[in-house]
């Protein structure tokens, strides 16, 4: 418990600083609503008929941006991408930061496993991870109510949020596995941030091109859509219980090379 | 010029992963590129039968959007994001790793004035960019000639090829100012990566919506594709911003520097 509690501490400013980043990206996007002119119905129905790779090129896809909830996929997909930055840094962070702040030999040399320093390490950055979900969860119930004139579905805002969850997870848990198994703990953090970076441009290349559907699998980024989520069926539950498992696996992956990691002290 | 070289050398696995980077970026947007001239070869046919109004405005969209250098133009902007990355974590690491790698005692009582030790490590950093960017420009440029099938206007491709410098140029001061300003960086990649993101989603975002006030904010948007494209040349007011901001944060940085309380334990 003392373990989580100073994990809690020593992240809490940065916590702030996402939630603020969240707050003005949330409410300052949505604050633009309707300032998009709705073209019209031909031109809707032209960008409807257009293939997919030129509807990414124009920058806003297929969904109306008339309707709140249409506005708010635009916004949240980049929601979805801090969230995934903050996760994936936090994963790697919060392991990785004891060796580089020479702090690991005094951790290690408490009378406490280190299964259960790795646990408590983890169990924090998940409760800072249900708070950074919980913020964007309460911010976009509150815009999308408020500029949707309260009759829109918070219900499925709160899905969204659990497939947000999951995705956060997943850069968690490849966080934390990177940070266990790469030999500098520097190293760690800048590997976390090309892994997500790449799969970030990956997920823009796959709009581009339906060939490359395929990748879907390699990219969380494209695990679940906003928009059909939003507007139809919900998640896409292989891609569910993909996230999940690899989740599980990484965690493993963690758990396993950090019982025998060399500690740099 | 030791300490130039010495700078230059522990740069040098860092600008080789960078160029990498960037001319992997290059090529895997470019070779999608003959897939969307043909998807918009197709939707040109599609959308015939429309009227004529409707026709003009976007017939012209996609034509521009479509050709070689629209392309170009809107992959630009993952190039720039990892440019800016590259360019902030260089500035502020090249500062920042004297104190935390403990060197800055050795570094300080050396007999050079402070100036002379900031100097060096701003040319390290200018030499390591422009590396970066020959290999890139040398990289788009094959896979250009490649990839067009019309004639490319050299003039504007060179044109947008070099705004990733200019906009390097800004951040790596930006890198280099908030590394002297604050008082301990934990972690480079942690300040540069969020950093970089708020002004990357901003110009995302405002691209969107249509903001132009943005412009001034964000310096991914300092250098327009269409102005380019028009005048064979950049905006004048918005590449001497990006200059004075350059002037600014090194003067900055310099007179901070030279009066910053270093510890060294």
């Amino acid at each position: 418990m003392n373990m989580i509690l100073r994990e809690l501490k020593a992240s809490r400013r940065s916590l702030i600083f996402w939630m603020a980043g969240i707050l003005a990206m949330v409410a300052g996007g949505m604050s633009k609503y309707g300032s998009i002119q709705d073209s019209g119905q031909s031109m809707n129905d032209m960008m409807a008929a257009m293939p997919k790779s030129l509807q990414a090129l124009f920058g806003i896809g297929s969904v109306d941006l008339s309707t709140v909830l249409g506005y708010y996929v635009v916004v949240f997909a980049y929601v979805l991408l801090m969230a995934a930055i903050h996760a994936g840094l936090l994963g790697a962070n919060v392991i990785a930061k004891e060796e580089r702040d020479k702090t690991a030999e005094f951790l290690m040399s408490k009378p406490v496993s280190r299964m259960q320093v790795l646990k408590s390490k983890l169990a924090a950055a998940l409760f800072m991870i249900v708070i950074f979900n919980s913020t964007v969860l309460v911010v976009s119930v509150l815009m999308v109510q408020h500029y949707g004139g309260g009759n829109e579905d918070a219900g499925r805002l709160a899905i969204l949020m659990m497939l947000l969850y999951l995705v956060q997870v997943l850069f968690l848990s490849a966080g934390a596995a990177i940070a266990a198994v790469s030999k500098k703990p520097k190293q760690a953090v800048s590997l976390s941030a090309g892994v997500i970076l790449i799969t970030y441009l990956l997920s823009i290349v796959i709009e581009l091109s339906e060939n490359l559907e395929v990748l879907r699998f390699a990219t969380p980024f494209k695990y679940f859509e906003a928009k059909e989520v939003l507007f139809d069926i919900g998640g896409d539950w292989m891609f569910i219980a993909l996230s999940v498992v690899l989740s599980g696996v990484l965690l493993i992956v963690a758990f396993t090379v950090y019982q025998k990691r060399d500690l740099n002290v | 010029m030791n300490m130039f070289i010495h700078e230059l050398k522990s740069a040098r696995k860092s600008i080789l992963i960078w160029s990498l980077a960037l001319v992997g970026i290059t090529v895997l947007f470019l070779s999608i590129f003959p897939s969307i001239s043909r998807d918009a070869d197709e939707f040109k046919r599609l959308i015939e039968g429309y009227p004529e109004g409707v026709l003009k405005a976007v017939g012209l969209q996609i034509n521009t959007i479509t050709s070689f250098l629209g392309f170009y133009s809107y992959m630009f902007l993952y190039v720039m994001l990892c440019g800016a990355i590259q360019a902030m974590n260089l500035g502020a690491g090249i500062v920042a790793k004297e104190t935390s790698g403990k060197t800055a005692e050795f570094l300080l009582t050396k007999p050079v004035t402070r100036l002379e030790i900031l100097a060096a490590k701003w040319r390290a950093v200018l030499v390591s960019l422009v590396i970066t960017n020959i290999v890139f420009v040398a990289a788009a440029s094959f896979m250009a000639n490649f990839v067009a099938v019309e004639g490319v206007d050299v003039t504007v491709f060179l044109l947008i090829s070099a705004s990733n410098f200019i906009i390097q140029l800004v951040f790596a001061a930006l890198g280099i100012f908030l590394a002297v300003v604050l008082k301990r960086i934990r972690s480079v990649l942690t300040l540069s990566l969020s950093t970089i993101m708020v002004f990357f989603v901003l110009s995302v975002f405002g691209s969107i919506v249509g903001e132009e006030g943005i412009r001034y904010v964000t310096p991914f948007k300092y250098f327009d594709y269409a102005y380019i494209a028009e005048h064979s040349a950049y905006e004048a007011r918005f590449l001497v911003l990006g200059l004075v901001l350059v002037v600014m944060m090194l003067s900055a940085s310099f007179w901070l520097f030279s009066k910053k309380d270093i510890h060294s334990i």
